[in-house]
């Protein structure tokens, strides 16, 4: 079931109710916010979802460095004919350049693909998608029985809720 | 009484009115911008034309020699590069502080930043000998086991800019997300399909805006110190040399002040053109216009001084060479060259100094193409006159580029011109949802300050009511 | 693999030149050119042309800087208070110093240019791009670019006979310089090779100091003490790896001997010595 809002104070009312356990057999769990601009404040009333992109971007940063400096000292290495110029074989202040910018090649790609995949960004839409969230309004969707849906029903009609949508699943 | 001071952006616009002003942008464009397409499609030509002479005939029809083997390619090289770093500034370290005034311009020159890396890619290529074996710069796996020179700042330049052409490209889409999506709800035919794919099924979920929020500051994280160092090696490409007038420790923080400085001028060039064209008067409001100005007055001061202080190192020093390079810089026959960077680079940002012509779309706009022009100019002194005086006497020669050269750098103005021609109609070329944010944040705190305002006068002080938000 | 060849030779991996490198070198070639007995008739300039198949670019193309003469004469008038200033000139024979700490090594992307266990900067024809950032490196200012391809411009039918078959013709898009008569310096030491006897001094001869008519350039090996070439040096007192001009003060007026830009610290090989000046 799908309700839209006006504006983002409804809303968050409207869920911090929920978190109250206004409506039994509902919890904040069951419940995703959509909106058109980032809402940070909704966090303390959805409780805690950790976001887990950071770690992927700390293994592309270590990857990059490790394997980068690896790659560069086997190469120079095995090419031994390389221009000295008077530097040694394996010099270390042109690595260090290298492995800087390999370090934020990996990392900026990981962070990407874990994004990507993390949120959940590839699935199929559902229908209960309204056109109306990318304009100005604020849509909470909940996944419920359908026993709870009139109690669910009135409370989004307390917070002002302007359109109530509704999909079954089996 | 305090004095009102004009607000960044109108509070009051509708979410409705940002999303239709930005999308009439898109829609189909009227003959002007056919005929600017074409005149950029043209000036391309000439420098396909240019370059097929130089590929078949030789490097020679460019009127290289020894000394001069760089000359304008390299200039051109360094300045759009230089141009692509002022989209990073907008976007990551002004989004680092929180400063939400760029906002409604931070997309386009973002845009501009991935622009300026694509047309700065291809003086590398032209200006090769044998620009077929380019591929050998790279380091792949080869049957006769050979790698490229790692301790050449050319391939570290390799390795830069690729991996700034990758994070800017990344960081542009995926700040663009969202107003896909909004593309992909409101138009039809082969752009809904096109915005569908690219939108990646955004829904505009809390799980995808706290994935998003975080990812955006990782990635801003490290577009910072990932730009500084892009140019940074650039500018390793002279200071790694021991030629007179390369070989100089400020080169790095000089070219990195260059860029943010010839970046933020052809911001304010895209700026006007922008609002003027597209009627985002209200989105590029002229407080906005004032601070964009203002900082780049801040970075002109800080070439200046990186220039001044390049010029009293050669005065404080014995070394010969050095020294009669920059009288000869000064005095001989690159001097006009040299006193017009110094004009168009330190004396004309004054004109940034005055509310009165910071506010003036057309003065703004004359004013940044100088600007430019001068940090063009500053490119070509950084290459040309050090080769026309190096070390050995006897190879000592002026040269002021050729036909061919002027041409292909001319055409590569043309090249970026079309690709962000392009850019503006198929994509939002402001940011939707982050001006909503705008709006959004300046309208609560332009509330708080009311009901501050309020239960101030009013005494006496009870409490304040519970409504207005978390 | 190579991560054991890494761990294994690593202390000889990040050796630089001051600390002897990595490898060791078999011969030191290097040259003294007396710049007294040089008169300046360009016959070494034009004896390099015939030897290494250099292009003759045409007078234009000279006049714009195009050249290909990897040993050039500069002239210099030095002597201003002369009677006669032009009796001041001095000849200078230039070309590729083959430089110990080579600057233009370091910097060529694609590794077309390094150090021969010789002690000869080469340059990889087949392996050049064409950045030429070596040339913008080197303050000799002796790398020269095939700026046009000069088959038929340079060698206009019969005149392809002419061309020394153990050398390549190089096309447009690559860096060439002096080389020591590289393809002689070969030979000689096949020869030697094959006769099971080490190089004997005066057997490598390149062609500028074949055909030099007063005998000014020596050409030698610099790692053989009884060579003439190393004897100059030690006279003069210019050593290799010596990275500060140590020389005494001019007492004695027969301590001729410099390396060009030695303050540079590139380690060149060509010993030059100063010309005599008249004092009048």
């Amino acid at each position: 079931m799908m309700g839209l809002f006006g504006d983002f104070e409804e809303a968050h009312d409207a869920i911090a109710d929920i978190r109250r356990n206004e409506v039994p057999g509902l919890t904040v769990d069951d419940v995703t916010m959509t909106s058109p601009i980032e809402h940070p404040e909704v966090e303390e009333v959805l409780g805690d979802r950790p976001v887990h992109i950071q770690k992927f971007t700390l293994f592309g940063a270590i990857f990059g460095v490790v394997f980068g400096f690896i790659f560069l000292a086997a190469a120079q290495a095995s090419f031994l004919v390389q221009p000295q110029g008077g530097k040694p074989v394996i010099a270390l202040p042109s690595n260090i350049v290298l492995v800087y910018e390999m370090l934020i090649f990996f990392a900026v790609w990981l962070t990407f693909f874990s994004f990507i995949f993390l949120s959940g960004l590839l699935k199929k839409r559902s229908s209960l998608y309204s056109e109306k969230v990318s304009l100005d309004q604020v849509a909470i969707i909940v996944e419920i029985d359908e026993s709870i849906g009139e109690s669910v029903k009135g409370l989004f009609e307390k917070h002002k809720v302007l359109e109530i949508r509704e999909e079954a699943i089996r | 009484m305090t004095m009102v001071t004009e607000k960044d952006i109108n509070e009051q616009i509708a979410w409705a009115k940002i999303n239709t002003d930005v999308l009439k942008s898109m829609e189909n464009p009227r003959p002007a911008y056919w005929v600017t397409l074409a005149v950029c499609i043209a000036m391309v030509a000439c420098a396909v034309l240019a370059e097929y002479i130089q590929y078949t005939v030789g490097m020679g029809t460019a009127d290289l020699n020894n000394p001069h083997m760089w000359d304008m390619y390299i200039a051109a090289f360094v300045f759009w590069i230089g141009m692509s770093h002022s989209g990073t500034l907008l976007s990551a370290i002004l989004h680092l502080i929180h400063a939400d005034w760029r906002k409604p311009i931070y997309r386009f020159a973002e845009a501009m930043t991935t622009f300026s890396l694509l047309t700065a890619g291809i003086f590398p290529m032209i200006h090769l000998g044998r620009v077929w074996n380019l591929y050998w710069v790279l380091p792949y796996v080869s049957d006769r086991g050979i790698w490229p020179n790692f301790r050449s700042p050319l391939v570290w330049d390799a390795f830069a800019i690729t991996t700034y052409l990758t994070a800017s490209m990344l960081f542009l889409f995926v700040g663009m997300i969202p107003d896909l999506a909004i593309c992909r709800d409101n138009t039809t035919g082969w752009r809904k399909k096109l915005y569908g794919i690219l939108a990646l099924g955004w829904i505009g979920s809390d799980r995808q805006w706290r994935h998003f929020r975080k990812i955006y500051l990782l990635m801003a994280c490290f577009l910072i110190p990932l730009a500084v160092s892009v140019h940074s090696i650039v500018s390793a490409d002279f200071a790694m040399s021991i030629m007179p007038g390369w070989h100089i420790t400020s080169f790095p923080p000089y070219f990195v002040a260059g860029a943010l400085y010839s970046g933020c001028a052809a911001i304010i060039t895209l700026f006007v053109l922008l609002r003027y064209f597209f009627r985002f008067e209200d989105y590029m409001t002229l407080p906005i216009m004032e601070k964009t100005a203002k900082l780049t007055f801040a970075i002109a001061m800080v070439w200046t001084y990186l220039n001044l202080i390049e010029f009293a190192s050669v005065w404080y020093g014995h070394d010969v060479y050095n020294k009669e390079l920059l009288i000869a810089k000064a005095t001989g026959a690159y001097a006009w060259i040299f006193w017009t960077m110094l004009f168009c680079g330190s004396v004309l940002p004054f004109a940034l100094a005055f509310r009165k012509l910071r506010r003036h779309m057309p003065t703004m706009f004359v004013v940044s193409l100088f600007l430019n022009l001068g940090m063009f100019f500053e490119r070509w002194m950084i290459v040309a006159p050090t080769l026309s005086m190096s070390h050995e006497p006897h190879q000592w020669d002026i040269m002021y580029g050729s036909i061919v050269e002027w041409a292909i750098v001319f055409g590569s103005f043309g090249w970026f011109g079309m690709l962000f021609l392009v850019f503006v109609k198929v994509f939002p070329s402001v940011s939707m949802y982050e001006v909503k944010e705008m709006v959004f944040h300046r309208k609560r705190s332009a509330g708080e300050e009311d009901l501050a305002r309020m239960t101030d006068h009013a005494k006496p002080v009870t409490q304040t009511t519970g409504g207005g938000g978390a | 693999m190579s991560l054991d060849n890494i761990l294994n030779h690593w202390s000889d991996y990040r050796k630089g030149s001051e600390d002897g490198g990595h490898h060791d070198y078999e011969h030191r070639w290097a040259m003294a050119i007396n710049l007294d007995l040089c008169i300046g008739c360009n016959a070494c300039s034009t004896a390099c042309y015939a030897e290494n198949n250099l292009a003759v670019v045409g007078k234009e193309r000279f006049e714009k800087g195009q050249a290909m003469h990897w040993m050039r004469i500069e002239r210099y008038w030095d002597q201003q208070e002369l009677e006669h200033p032009e009796q001041g000139a001095s000849f200078l024979p230039m070309m590729c110093q083959q430089c110990g700490a080579a600057t233009c090594e370091p910097v060529c992307p694609v590794a077309a240019t390094y150090h021969t266990p010789d002690g000869l900067n080469a340059q990889v024809y087949n392996r050049c791009i064409g950045s030429r950032y070596c040339s913008n490196n080197c303050p000799f200012r002796v790398r020269y670019f095939n700026f046009y391809s000069y088959y038929d411009s340079s060698w206009p039918e019969p005149m392809e006979q002419q061309l020394n078959p153990d050398i390549s013709v190089r096309d447009k898009g690559v860096m060439e310089k002096c080389t020591f008569c590289m393809q002689r310096i070969r030979s000689v030491k096949d020869k030697a090779f094959m006769e099971d006897r080490p190089v004997q001094d005066g057997e490598v001869v390149p062609a500028c100091a074949q055909s030099c008519p007063t005998s000014a350039i020596v050409f030698g090996d610099t790692m053989d003490d009884g060579s003439m070439v190393s004897k100059l040096w030690k006279k003069h007192q210019v050593e290799r790896g010596v990275y500060q001009k140590t020389k005494l003060a001019k007492k004695d007026a027969d301590l001729r001997g410099y390396r060009i830009f030695e303050e540079l610290n590139v380690d060149p090989s060509v010993m030059y010595l100063e010309r005599v000046r008249e004092d009048i």
